[in-house]
């Protein structure tokens, strides 16, 4: 069955890519950290409450904080050993976190659920719920709910574009494990209860295309290169030539859009019963040495896979001293000018290493003066870049003119700011390097204050 | 094995290495084959007046950035801490303001006057507005007109060129328009296309006459994504189109309207239509920001050029730059795009869309958990 596809013709952009870092990097495991930092909030919505205290001894896998209401997710522990204490945390995004450490004992004993053999769409759903599976693309959307649309859906659509620059780990996931994505794929479709799945991959990845050619019931479609054509509208747009009206979701035009590593982790809680305790994440970047796609426990600080990835790269450079036999080049470090968790169009900034990963986390990346451009603003030119790239078709210039001068009604408004899925291409492209994504949240914040004086 | 050399920003953290300077460079470029094509044309007189109004556009933005800050006395004792601050902020803006405006004036224009005119353009025009971006109008039109009706009008409507092969008396336009309204007086007698295109012994202003120049500078600056490739294309078209229906009214003396085709591209390629196209219109600073906005500028300007070529026989092209830059916040305020997935209200009354209906779609409040959180799913 040929997929009706629509065209991508307006907005989106051509970033330099920099998946040739990390992209020949098999994915490798990292072993245990000697202490784990897991945050509570590890998806969309509430945080989860902590079920177990200081002193107590958890084993790998077992609950340590269970959903808080709907739209949550249970909390596991990385490693088996003894909760040394909870606290308080302020994360990289700004938010206090609950953060429970757990010191590892090394022995990994694990505590899983029991595996299921040929579940039916019930047991899936229920699976799905018990393993915390979150949507592991980047938002964190707890899986369970997305599992349970309230419209009738007849398609879902598996997002293997990883369109963001840098990031691979889908990519080598992709190639690692097709068949473990595909059996994934099957078990959420079983419990969506549709029949068609469609993976869109883009056309860089041919590789990863040849390996889905291979499975039967599902379709690869070949997306163009291009960002953000891993934005959930864009692609099912693209793939079904469905449009997503303004404030509908995916399931309204029957459609339920699954990261591949979202489906890797189903896969394994279905079938091994394993919770979601360790993702892929890539490491890259051209101030990291080693350059990895590492498959890491939730938990981790940053600091500890920055020095297994070996450090901060080094560039010879001429030695200047003028010692008498001293080599003639001598290595100096290439300091990163960014710390990225996440993808760099719209990842976090860190402060420092001392930051710990979260199930979302799908990067770390250590960019160096050339690639992170940190340019002084200039005076905004009107000329039209970032309206022409978006790929909500908004006016990111007018939110940001008027919420310069603090008038957020006429920012939204003029810039049709409630709509922005805050893809960063507008600011990638500006020529006068606007801080376009800051005014935007600026504004987003705003109207989020604005209606709940309202209610 | 952290310090203060971390920078934490919003995203994006990677961004093109395009900047204001780098596009102003581009349109620099692009306009370089338009200067020397003057300069081989009009010898040393179009020279002069290049370098004067490029260079007074520089120093009147220098001294004004001096003077008209804060703490004038202190920034005289560190003048050379202004001067490196100045060029940090220099964007090339008014080094393209110069170079278009000396390209839009007749060769024979005094060099004072040159002068003049480059500082009403910086001083008056852009910086008094708030400098880059700023800016109501385009400068250099706008500096243009302001010359035209200062000094001798003459000049500005009667230049001609040393290399002049034609009998005295019928082209006297600065830029030969009179031909192109068959009129009774008015002898028609033709300039062939190829010489309007090279721009071989007909009367015009520096850098409008040779249009093959034009030509390169609108192919290089589309491929460099300065300006919209279509956008020139659909001007040039209306207007072409609008003209040639326009000048048919001047054969009904002579025996009933014809829609001459034949005019279509003496029309566009006579005076300095194509040159305010490729290089004028398009500013960013002075042009709508949408599409459709720009659809409806660029028609409305096409026409208004048209007809009011035909009703004065003048060159009009900076002046309805002018008019049309006005319009733009009115045009920007009116065209608001409508964002992906929009779908059309029922109701018939807000099948156009107003800044009221925008804002009504608007402010409902968007689930945040439901519609905000998917979006980023993809990568």
């Amino acid at each position: 069955m040929k997929a009706v596809k629509g065209k991508y013709y307006f907005g989106g952009i051509h970033p330099r890519d920099g998946k040739s870092i990390a992209k020949s990097a098999a994915i490798e495991v990292m072993p245990a950290p000697a202490v784990a930092a897991v945050s509570t909030y590890q998806s969309m919505g509430k945080p989860a409450s902590p079920v177990v205290e200081a002193g107590k001894a958890v084993k790998l896998g077992e609950v340590i904080a269970k959903a808080d209401g709907a739209v949550s997710s249970d909390v596991f522990a990385p490693v088996s050993g003894t909760v040394t204490e909870i606290k308080d945390i302020v994360s990289a995004s700004g938010k206090t976190e609950k953060y429970i450490f757990i010191e590892s004992d090394g022995k990994d004993e694990k505590s899983f659920l029991p595996p299921l053999t040929s579940p039916e769409a019930d047991e899936i759903k229920e699976r799905i719920k018990a393993a915390g599976i979150v949507g592991l693309g980047g938002a964190g959307f707890p899986t369970a709910v997305k599992v349970s649309p309230a419209a009738k859906v007849d398609t879902l659509i598996i997002n293997g574009a990883e369109c963001e620059p840098y990031l691979t780990c889908d990519y080598r996931l992709m190639l690692e494990k097709a068949d473990e994505i595909a059996r994934g794929a099957r078990y959420l479709a079983k419990a969506l209860g549709v029949e068609r799945i469609l993976i869109g991959i883009e056309k860089n990845k041919r590789d990863c295309i040849e390996r889905f050619e291979a499975y039967e019931d599902i379709q690869p479609v070949v997306l163009g290169r291009k960002y953000p054509m891993g934005g959930e509208k864009q692609l099912i747009y693209v793939t079904t030539g469905r449009k997503i009206g303004l404030g509908k979701l995916p399931a309204d035009v029957g459609v339920i859009v699954q990261n591949v590593a979202t489906c890797f982790a189903v896969c394994e809680a279905v079938e091994l019963g394993k919770p979601l305790y360790e993702r892929v994440l890539t490491v890259s970047g051209k101030a990291v040495k080693e350059p990895k796609n590492l498959l890491v426990r939730v938990g981790t600080s940053v600091k500890d896979i920055v020095e297994y990835c070996g450090g901060e790269a080094v560039k010879i450079v001429p030695n200047k001293s003028a010692e008498e036999g001293a080599a003639q080049t001598v290595e100096a470090a290439i300091k990163p000018l960014k710390i990225v968790q996440g993808g760099p169009m719209t990842g976090t900034a860190l402060a420092s290493y001392d930051v710990y990963t979260h199930k979302t986390t799908s990067g770390i990346l250590l960019l160096s003066e050339k690639e992170a451009a940190a340019d002084e603003p200039t005076p905004c030119l009107n000329c039209g870049k970032c309206a022409d790239v978006c790929p909500m078709h908004l006016m990111p210039m007018n939110t940001a003119f008027y919420s310069a001068a603090n008038d957020f009604n006429a920012a939204a408004k003029y810039g049709n700011t409630a709509y922005c899925i805050e893809c960063g291409a507008c600011e990638y492209i500006c020529p006068a390097k606007r801080p376009l994504i800051q005014a935007i949240r600026k504004t987003k914040a705003y109207l989020k204050n604005k209606d709940k004086e309202v209610k | 094995m952290t310090d203060n050399s971390v920078v934490v920003s919003t995203p994006p953290h990677v961004k093109s290495r395009r900047t204001t300077r780098s596009v102003m460079l581009d349109v620099i470029i692009a306009l370089l084959p338009c200067a020397i094509a003057g300069i081989v044309f009009f010898g040393w007189r179009a020279f002069v007046i290049e370098a004067v109004a490029v260079l007074a556009c520089v120093a009147t933005e220098f001294v004004y950035f001096f003077i008209l800050n804060k703490g004038f006395a202190k920034k005289c004792k560190d003048a050379g801490a202004v001067c490196k601050r100045w060029l940090k902020q220099f964007d090339f803006t008014s080094i393209v303001t110069g170079l278009i405006l000396a390209l839009i004036l007749p060769s024979t224009v005094a060099w004072y006057e040159v002068l003049i005119g480059s500082m009403f353009a910086i001083a008056i025009v852009k910086m008094l507005f708030g400098g880059t971006g700023k800016n109501l109008v385009n400068p250099a039109s706008a500096a243009r007109v302001f010359m035209a009706i200062s000094f001798a009008i003459s000049t500005y409507v009667a230049a001609n060129i040393p290399a002049l092969r034609f009998e005295s008396g019928i082209f006297t336009d600065a830029t030969n328009l009179a031909w192109l309204f068959p009129s009774e007086g008015n002898p028609t007698t033709k300039i062939s296309v190829l010489d309007l295109f090279l721009g071989t012994g007909v009367a015009g202003c520096i850098g409008e006459t040779c249009k093959v120049t034009i030509l390169i500078g609108y192919i290089y600056l589309s491929v460099r994504n300065v300006i919209k490739w279509w956008q020139p294309l659909m001007f040039i078209a209306i207007f072409g189109f609008a003209a040639v229906f326009f000048s048919g009214f001047g054969f009904i003396a002579t025996g009933g309207y014809i829609f001459d085709m034949e005019l279509f591209l003496p029309h566009i390629f006579s005076g300095g239509v194509l040159f305010g196209a490729v290089f004028m219109f398009p500013d960013y600073v002075t042009s709508p920001k949408g599409v459709y906005g720009q659809i409806f500028y660029y028609a409305v300007a096409a026409i208004l050029v048209a007809a009011l070529r035909y009703l004065t026989k003048l060159e009009v092209t900076s002046f309805v730059i002018i008019l049309m830059n006005l319009f733009v916040p009115l045009i920007d305020k009116y065209f608001i795009r409508r964002p992906y997935g929009y779908v059309k209200a029922k109701k018939p009354k807000a099948e156009k869309i107003t800044p009221e209906s925008a804002a009504e779609n608007l402010i409902e409040p968007v689930d945040a958990n439901a519609s905000a959180a998917p979006d980023k799913e993809g990568k």
